[in-house]
């Protein structure tokens, strides 16, 4: 296939030529029609039944052959109008914690006119381990049709899953449009959570007493809270086998630790490569926001106050995320 | 979820029940010439598919796709008697997409299916090319097209009649564009050889004649040819449509001497008018062709034989059309006797004494040629002799029997007993075959000749004259030649008695007789504008409509009149003006353009009420305009069902006085 | 009809001082037939201006005051035994009226609350099996105080969908001020105030309101409105196809105020603040939270009206 600097090129042309735009309309300027591999073959069916024609001077197989070569061409037609017009745009798509899935809504508009078997999917996907996920739909002539396409985002940070691929090959298959879209998709990538202790700062001023008992902030052995679902990311050792073993599902004993105190989860306080740390921090922040428990965060140059609460949880999540990666 | 590739995916119900149903329709009109056994083995097929699909069979192991495989070759092998030859192909091509079917899985398969459906369907046109046959195979193709649209992943091909919808709505709109390609792609003569459709009983005439044979073929109703004349058609007694001439009698039968007539062509002199005319020839599986005399034709492939009758490189092995210009009144060979002429003077050594004995005197009588052979035709029409199409057969001394003792026979009888009498008596004289007469159908203004117009007639050579034709036939039954062979024998009610549907049988019945000649009608226009259209019929049309014709003018017509018919399908089928309103826009677009030149900017969400006010206000001196502009706009825009620009423009005009003094001030 | 209706605004504005784009929007609300929502602090003029719709147009008037211990039958009216029939007979509860002021709505309890919610979409009530038509025209304007006041029970989407307009009526300006604090009550104002319109008209101008002339170019404008807030990512989820009829509907009604017979943007533009600010809520991780106020702005300023 291409060599590395070719295909750097070649995207640089494409990225020349088609600029980030939401929604965007596929115009006549951006559609590209070739024939299909199964095109080809039955243009060379064509030529064999025209050799036969001619060879048997039989006017009607003349005529079925420029009949079915008529309907090759009659379908660039209708392969080109179930393409253009047609409107793109991309919906918010939700946060995810690295190493999942994404997933991103694309809308199909039909502006107008009804369009069949439009498939949608990446441009490329070279380094995907998962399947990169391509959709087919129908659109009506005046419906909004949503397709969901999922990418594996791998690193934290904003991740743009790049352009997108629009394809038809209605109505006979022997010819494809295609599109290349950008949609400037992005979405925000949390750290994964790890699961570890955490050196405790405590917020008050009862801390001397704390922090001589337990320098530590871990899963808590004092004070057991109760029974909840098992989330991914819960430590193995704290489920509940035996209620396992009774067939109801997968419970986690929860224990809660140095409670009423505001604890400050601070990235300085850690040790370690950054990644990890923030996952560490990541997996506090989700763990204390599932026990409604009150915690500020703090990383080099961001603070964020003592707070509880899905709003805050989001903020804390969201500067985890960028850390470092904004400009 | 790991996706297979498209190509690898199984097909959709609906292009299955579609491929069965168009393979139905593929295999139907091929059923008549195929073998029983392969009707079977689609029935079987079909049936294992439908399991298939139905999940109570399975697909075929290798091993059993092999068997069948082998199997089908030897059954074609032992049906056919080989495997090579046209015939043999079809059927293995039917059979392979018979055997094909079982094994559909995927997409690909099944447009390997499809496409072998489309030549399937094209190898029928190559044994039968009539205008049902034709308008027939339109269902298969529909159907292959539904089944190519039923392979795509859409929500409409989930229900059949939609899918065939689509498929009849492109295979409509490909028309215009099948006219072009059909009328203006150049044509060419075949590249190479190809095995032939093989030699089914074609009736017609033979290459040699003995009593009773053209009575035979004038039982059936079978189309000879189709002539139409360039000016009127010439009387009917003229109509001697000349195909062989027979120099050579063993006693029994008349053929040609071998190699005879290879001859140059003869010298012969044009008197009077040449008559004009074209001929659409049925495959008749012999080379030569039929023509009024003297013919001549320009079609290089076309020879004059040393008996002046016309004959082709080729056989005729597919319908025929040539042109030729023929002087009915011509002298042929007028002048020193040829070879030909001696040879006319051939009998067998012994045999027949009664007639020669009859010759003899007639010699002594008369002794001028002309006078001897009127002499002979005045014995058959005075004389009791019946002219009928149950003649007795006659054995040893046939010609004797038939003169003096039965006196019963059909036109072959007539003409070889003639040229027998006339060739004792020493007067050069042979047979010739061909047809007379004709059917003409008035609306169309040509002439149907039919295998019952099938006639034997004499010629002998007198020195100056030439030869000359004489018709023994129309000294007995002059309604033969004057009215046609059905008045002749209507006494004996034998006519077309083999074939008692034969539309032909029931021309008195007025509706039948207009029904039957708007058919033949439209199947001559079908032969000559559709099936003829070859080289020469388009080197003609051309010629007509451009003034010239070459390749490179085809290929231009070919190319331009494509683009043409497909750009107007384009705007039909893409329709770009459904864009709503789009004058108005442009008109808008302009207002704001002269308005942004004056600094006032549109904001992106600004309504036209509030965009106009604004720039009202910041250029006073063309306040009234703007806002007439915007008056206009809006009562176009909202406010009424029917837009007209015309308010626009002028108020777009009025602004541009304005501004423009504005400017100059 | 166009001078009565301008009549109407200017005996109204006469009332509510500085209050003239609320009071055109109130207007419209009915014209429209929708309901209303008056969302402010107390003391900022929302019962004076609903008494003197009310008196204006002509309507009869009940105004439930709502409080927690509010029961629905406090609303719909319940049936009471007569002892001199020895039957029960029904007692009408308030909301059998023309114009109903449900005050401070979101201290009720979701019971009450939504007991008079079903009547204002159904237009008829059901109350111990019978079926009971509410008299028409019947138009609510409900009040209630901004969600953080305390001891409130905030009304879900589902309600709040129910309404078509949503307005605050702010501050007055500083002159608006002055001339009421130095003119008459408007205690005293409301009684002496005299009908404009009566129910022949006001029915009348609410038929002409379905016959205001919408182009398509204009639909497209409201389509393309409405597809922004379902596909742009800002928004949490988009305006429902009831929304976009109500836009619709109050863009004729502003149209007619206007003295026009056909719509055009600026019009859709004048109602789509009342009508959809309501409607729409924000993403909470786009970190904004400026509330739907920011998405209002957005959709004035960036959908294109043309």
């Amino acid at each position: 296939m291409a060599t590395p600097g070719r295909s750097s090129r070649w995207d640089r042309w494409l990225a020349s030529r088609i600029r980030p735009e939401n929604p965007t309309r596929l115009t006549q300027q951006r559609i590209y029609i070739l024939p299909t591999l199964e095109g080809v073959a039955f243009g060379c069916v064509l030529v064999v039944m025209l050799l036969a024609a001619i060879n048997y001077q039989n006017s009607l197989a003349y005529g079925l052959t420029f009949l079915l070569a008529a309907v090759l061409f009659i379908s660039v037609l209708h392969t080109y109008r179930n393409m253009v017009g047609l409107v793109l745009s991309a919906a918010n798509s939700p946060p995810v914690f690295a190493g999942d899935v994404a997933s991103f809504r694309i809308h199909l508009d039909g502006a107008g006119r009804a369009r069949r078997a439009i498939v949608t999917g990446w441009q490329a996907a070279p380094t995907q381990t998962a399947p990169a996920s391509s959709h087919t739909v129908d659109v009506e002539h005046d419906a909004l049709v949503p397709a969901d396409l999922s990418r594996e985002a791998l690193t934290r940070g904003r991740f743009r899953p790049g352009r997108l691929r629009v394809e038809s090959r209605f109505p006979l298959g022997l010819i494809k449009a295609w599109s290349w879209v950008d949609l400037d998709l992005a979405t925000l990538v949390y750290p994964r959570p790890v699961e570890g202790d955490l050196p405790l700062d405590v917020h008050t001023g009862s801390e001397k007493e704390a922090g001589a008992q337990s320098p530590v902030l871990s899963m808590g052995v004092d004070d057991f809270q109760g029974l909840r679902r098992y989330q991914p990311g819960d430590s193995k050792r704290r489920l509940h086998w035996k209620a396992y073993s009774r067939g109801q599902g997968l419970l986690v004993k929860d224990f809660a630790a140095a409670g009423g105190q505001d604890v400050i989860l601070d990235f300085d306080a850690l040790a370690g490569a950054i990644e990890p740390r923030l996952s560490l921090l990541c997996y506090w922040v989700l763990e204390l926001s599932g026990r409604q428990q009150t915690f500020a965060l703090r990383l080099p140059g961001e603070y964020i106050a003592a707070d509880v609460g899905d709003a805050h949880r989001d903020r804390c999540l969201r500067v985890l995320a960028l850390h470092g990666v904004q400009a | 979820m790991s996706k297979k590739p498209a190509m690898e995916q199984a097909i959709p119900r609906a292009s299955l029940t579609w491929l069965l149903v168009a393979q139905f329709l593929v295999i139907l009109p091929h059923l008549g010439h195929l073998p029983l056994w392969i009707s079977a083995l689609w029935i079987a097929c079909a049936y294992w598919r439908i399991q298939v699909y139905r999940m109570r069979a399975r697909f075929p192991s290798a091993l059993v796709k092999a068997a069948l495989m082998v199997g089908t070759i030897a059954g074609v092998y032992l049906s056919r008697g080989g495997l090579v030859g046209l015939d043999a192909a079809v059927v293995l091509l039917v059979a392979a997409f018979i055997l094909k079917l079982v094994e559909v899985r995927t997409r690909r398969d099944a447009l390997v299916l499809i496409y072998l459906g489309f030549f399937t369907v094209l190898t029928r046109y190559l044994f039968d090319s009539e205008i049902l046959t034709a308008a027939f195979s339109l269902l298969p193709v529909a159907g292959l097209l539904s089944a190519l649209v039923g392979l795509q992943h859409s929500g409409v091909v989930v229900r059949p009649w939609s899918t065939l919808k689509l498929a009849m709505t492109l295979m409509l709109q490909a028309v215009p564009l099948m006219l072009v390609l059909f009328l203006f792609f150049p044509r060419l003569g075949p590249l190479w050889s190809l095995p032939q459709p093989s030699e089914r009983g074609v009736t017609g005439l033979s290459d040699s004649m003995a009593p009773g044979e053209i009575a035979e073929l004038s039982r059936s109703g079978g189309l000879a040819f189709r002539a139409s004349f360039d000016d009127p058609v010439p009387a009917r007694n003229q109509l001697y449509w000349r195909a062989l001439t027979f120099d050579r009698f063993d006693g029994r039968r008349w053929t040609q001497t071998p190699q005879g007539f290879a001859a140059a062509s003869p010298d012969w002199q044009a008197v009077g008018d040449p008559v004009r005319y074209s001929v659409i020839m049925e495959r008749s599986a012999k080379p030569w062709l039929f023509a009024l005399d003297v013919a001549q034709s320009d079609d290089d492939a076309i020879r004059r034989k040393s008996d002046f009758r016309l004959e082709r490189t080729r056989p005729v092995e597919r319908t025929f059309f040539y042109r030729a210009t023929s002087w009915i009144d011509a002298r042929l060979e007028p002048e020193s006797p040829s070879a030909a002429v001696r040879r006319a003077l051939q009998l067998p050594a012994t045999g027949e004494p009664r007639a020669r004995g009859w010759a003899q005197e007639l010699r002594r009588q008369y002794s001028d040629d002309r006078a001897l052979a009127e002499a002979v035709l005045r014995q058959f029409r005075e004389q009791p002799y019946v002219y009928t199409l149950r003649p007795p057969t006659l054995e040893g001394d046939a010609i004797d029997a038939f003169l003096f003792d039965t006196r019963r026979g059909f036109c072959e009888h007539y003409a070889g007993a003639m040229t027998f009498v006339l060739r004792a008596a020493n007067i050069p004289a042979r047979v010739v075959t061909g047809y007379q007469g004709g059917e003409l159908n008035t609306a169309g203004n040509y002439l149907q000749v039919r295998q019952f117009d099938a006639h034997a007639w004499v010629e002998y050579w007198i020195e100056g004259a030439g030869w000359v034709r004489a018709d023994p036939t129309f000294q007995v039954a002059p309604d033969r030649i004057e009215r046609g062979l059905e008045e002749a024998v209507s006494g004996e009610q034998s006519f077309l008695e083999g074939d008692p549907f034969s539309p032909l049988r029931y021309r008195h019945l007025g509706w039948i007789n207009t029904l039957r000649l708007q058919w033949d009608e439209l199947n001559y226009g079908w032969q000559r504008w559709v099936l003829d259209y070859q080289a020469e019929q388009q080197g003609s049309f051309l010629q007509r409509i451009m003034g010239h014709s070459d390749k490179t003018t085809l290929i231009g017509i070919v190319l331009l009149g494509g683009l043409v018919v497909l750009g107007a399908l384009a705007i039909w089928i893409i329709k770009p003006w459904r864009r709503r309103l789009a004058p108005l826009d442009r008109a808008f677009s302009q207002f704001e353009r002269l308005l942004q030149k004056e600094g006032v900017q549109r904001l992106p969400a600004e309504g036209p009420r509030t965009y106009a006010a604004r720039a009202a206000q910041a250029l006073p001196a063309a306040a009234n305009e703007i806002r007439g502009f915007s008056r206009a706009y809006e009562q176009q825009c909202y406010e009424t069902d029917d837009a007209h620009t015309q308010p626009l423009s002028d108020a777009l005009r009025a602004l541009r006085r304005s501004l423009g003094k504005g400017a100059t001030r | 009809m166009r001078t009565k209706l301008s009549d109407c605004l200017q005996a109204v504005n006469d009332v509510l001082l500085g209050k003239d784009q609320q009071v055109r929007l109130a207007l419209t609300c009915v014209l429209a037939k929708g309901h209303l929502l008056i969302e402010d602090l107390p003391g900022m003029g929302k019962t004076t201006l609903s008494h003197a719709l009310a008196k204006v147009l002509g309507l009869g008037f009940q105004r439930i005051q709502f409080t927690s211990d509010l029961l629905p039958g406090d609303i719909l009216g319940t049936s009471v035994f007569d002892k001199n029939s020895g039957q029960f007979v029904f007692h009408p509860g308030p909301i059998f009226s023309e114009l109903v002021l449900a005050d401070e709505i979101n201290r009720a309890t979701p019971k009450s609350q939504s007991a008079l919610l079903e009547a204002m979409e159904e237009g008829q009530v059901t109350i111990e099996g019978a079926t009971r038509p509410l008299p028409d025209p019947f138009f609510v304007i409900a009040t209630q105080n901004p969600i953080s006041s305390g001891g409130t029970f905030i009304l879900p989407d589902s309600q709040l969908d129910r309404f078509l307009m949503r307005l605050s009526l702010g501050y007055p300006a500083k002159a608006a001020e002055r001339a009421l604090l130095l003119g008459e009550s408007r205690r005293d104002i409301l009684p002496r105030m005299s009908t404009v319109l009566d129910r022949e008209a006001l029915s009348l101008l609410q038929d002409q309101v379905a016959h205001v002339r919408v182009s398509d170019a204009l639909v497209d404008y409201v389509l393309r409105l409405v597809e922004a807030t379902r596909t742009q990512p800002q928004f949490a989820l988009g305006l429902s196809p009831r929304a976009s009829l109500a836009l619709l509907g109050a863009s004729r009604a502003w149209a007619l105020l206007e003295g026009r017979d056909y719509v055009i943007p600026e019009d859709v533009q004048a109602v789509l603040p009342a009508v959809v600010a309501h409607r729409l809520r924000e993403r909470t991780d786009q970190g904004a939270g400026n509330g739907s106020g920011a998405l209002v702005r957005w959709l004035l300023t960036e959908v294109p009206a043309i």
